[in-house]
């Protein structure tokens, strides 16, 4: 870098890199060998990679280069490297799903997503590890290892967008795209203690991207602070009229929201999900209690709120998920269910086990579940609640990630749609990452992103790297 | 959900194969879709 400020360059934001190209103060190739030195060193211990795509990547950085120098800037993430978890596609690069089912899987174009990204200027770095079709991990049957946790490699990094939480923390790369149908976006950005934003419903276009749950499937950015997720999700949303379920709604302008402050902002607590619920580790509980001592102190108003319960959402969620997955791998279970690892193979056969009737009542009550969340938004402009009621736990441990992993409070927003973000609320006795949850009303991206923002801002939390080398 | 229920319905989804080769999975699999359906309660243009 041409000032000699930052010497590692593997910490240095999308927003900063971007900058810094755009000012020739830093040649996208010298920040994409930095992180390819970042990765020949630690990936073999993070297995965030399914498929690095170094040759590739090399040649997009020269161009970036060169542009730059021409003063050709692509758009506001020019030169700056990205990793697309591996049920997106990426042109003429397999998308496997983390599955031998579809291990030679090719594909033929971009997903809308990433040429978003790449229109917007990014470097697409490679494919990432995930739950193998984002439902079933972490799996040690699997044609690639499961990803692992930066802040202790022995722990799971939360998934299904495991290997995109694992390498953003880790400073591997930036941001990455993750896709959220049950948390899977929240989960590892909880557990690696970065910043992991499900959209609303609708707002990024999935198509091009390998459907888990046509109704509840999100897909959405992962970086390491609320700025640079801002950055991200501004280049990603838009009406595309070839994915049914994608809304024709105007977007806002997320970065301008970062800085408003939190004096009067209307918070409701989500109490009822971490200490009734599920009640949630001391540490969690502490955690969330004094990210809302912080925004009472910076001038927010917080009033607690009741939802339905978190077991009933994660029904709701998991009946619906389930019987559109099986719409989707039913012929597949049917013909080779041993080429699925066992935990996909039995979370996605529970679908055969549901009938007709059992999804339309679901549906009827997801739609009592929106008027709720709906209700509780109108009398206040965003929501605050738990995350994972728990820390990772050892990856090796299948009791307790039977036991942690269904003890969080992301689904309901899948159910609902509401826009969710999760981000680092504090680092645990034994060093791993504590969380907390944004939510707010429909399209209204920008004030999840303000009071994340502002909880960063008071708490320093972005400052906080894993201690691996 | 007893096993004959869990092996007709297998039977009637296709699941055969899955039945002979991993029966353990597919009794886990319809529990687990029991267990779900308990938890939740039982008024979309023109």
């Amino acid at each position: 870098m041409r000032d000699g400020s930052l010497n590692e360059l593997h910490w240095l934001g999308v927003g900063e890199a971007a900058h810094a190209i755009a000012h020739e103060k830093l040649s996208p190739v010298e920040l994409l060998e930095a992180l390819l030195a970042r990765i020949d060193a630690l990936d073999s211990k993070l297995n965030a990679f399914i498929r690095l795509d170094r040759e590739p990547a090399l040649k997009a950085a020269h161009a970036a280069e060169a542009e730059a120098k021409a003063g050709r800037l692509r758009g506001p993430l020019h030169g700056v490297p990205v990793g697309i978890k591996d049920i997106i596609d990426v042109a003429g690069l397999p998308t496997t799903c983390h599955s031998k089912i579809l291990e030679d899987n090719r594909a033929k174009a971009d997903a809308v997503c990433v040429q978003k990204l790449r229109a917007a200027g990014a470097i697409v770095l490679g494919k990432l590890s995930t739950h193998e079709f984002a439902i079933g991990g972490p799996s040690f049957d699997l044609p690639w290892p499961p990803a692992r946790n930066p802040w202790n490699t022995d722990h799971h990094p939360g998934g299904s967008s495991s290997g995109s939480g694992s390498g953003v923390a880790a400073g591997l790369f930036p941001m990455a795209l993750g896709s959220d149908t049950g948390g899977s976006v929240r989960n590892p950005a909880s557990c690696c203690g970065i910043v992991g934003l499900k959209p609303t419903y609708g707002l990024v276009s999935r198509r091009g991207v390998f459907p888990l749950s046509f109704t509840l499937d999100h897909i959405g950015p992962m970086t390491r602070t609320v700025a640079d997720n801002a950055l991200m999700l501004q280049a990603i949303v838009g009406h595309d009229p070839l994915d049914p379920g994608s809304a024709a709604t105007p977007h806002g302008h997320y970065a301008a929201a970062l800085e408003r402050p939190v004096r009067d902002l209307r918070v409701g607590f989500v109490r009822n999900f971490h200490e009734v619920d599920m009640p949630a580790e001391p540490e969690v509980t502490a955690a969330l209690e004094h990210v809302v001592r912080t925004l009472q102190m910076e001038g927010a108003e917080v009033r607690d709120v009741t939802l339905p319960t978190l077991g009933e959402f994660a029904a709701v969620n998991r009946v619906i998920l389930q019987s559109e997955a099986w719409a989707i791998h039913g012929q597949w279970l049917r013909d080779r269910p041993g080429d699925y690892g066992q935990l996909a193979r039995r979370r996605l056969m529970s679908g055969a086990f549901y009938s007709a009737g059992d999804y339309v009542q679901s549906q009827r009550r997801r739609l009592q579940m929106i008027a709720e969340v709906e209700e509780a938004l109108r009398s206040h402009d965003v929501l605050l609640c738990a995350s994972s009621m728990d820390p990772a736990c050892r990856i090796d441990e299948p009791a307790e990630i039977d036991r942690t992993y269904p003890r969080q409070a992301r689904t309901p927003f899948n159910v609902t749609g509401h826009p969710a973000l999760a981000m680092m609320a504090g680092v645990s006795a034994d060093g791993l990452p504590l969380s907390v949850q944004f939510v707010g009303r429909y399209f209204d991206e920008a004030t999840v992103l303000q009071a994340a923002r502002a909880w960063e801002q008071a708490s320093g939390v972005d400052g906080r790297h894993p201690p691996i080398v | 959900m007893d096993e004959e229920t869990i092996e007709l319905l297998a039977l009637r989804a296709g699941l055969a194969r899955a039945l002979a080769d991993f029966p353990e999975d597919v009794e886990a699999a319809a529990k687990q879709a029991v267990g779900v359906l308990e938890r939740i309660k039982q008024e979309p243009r023109a």
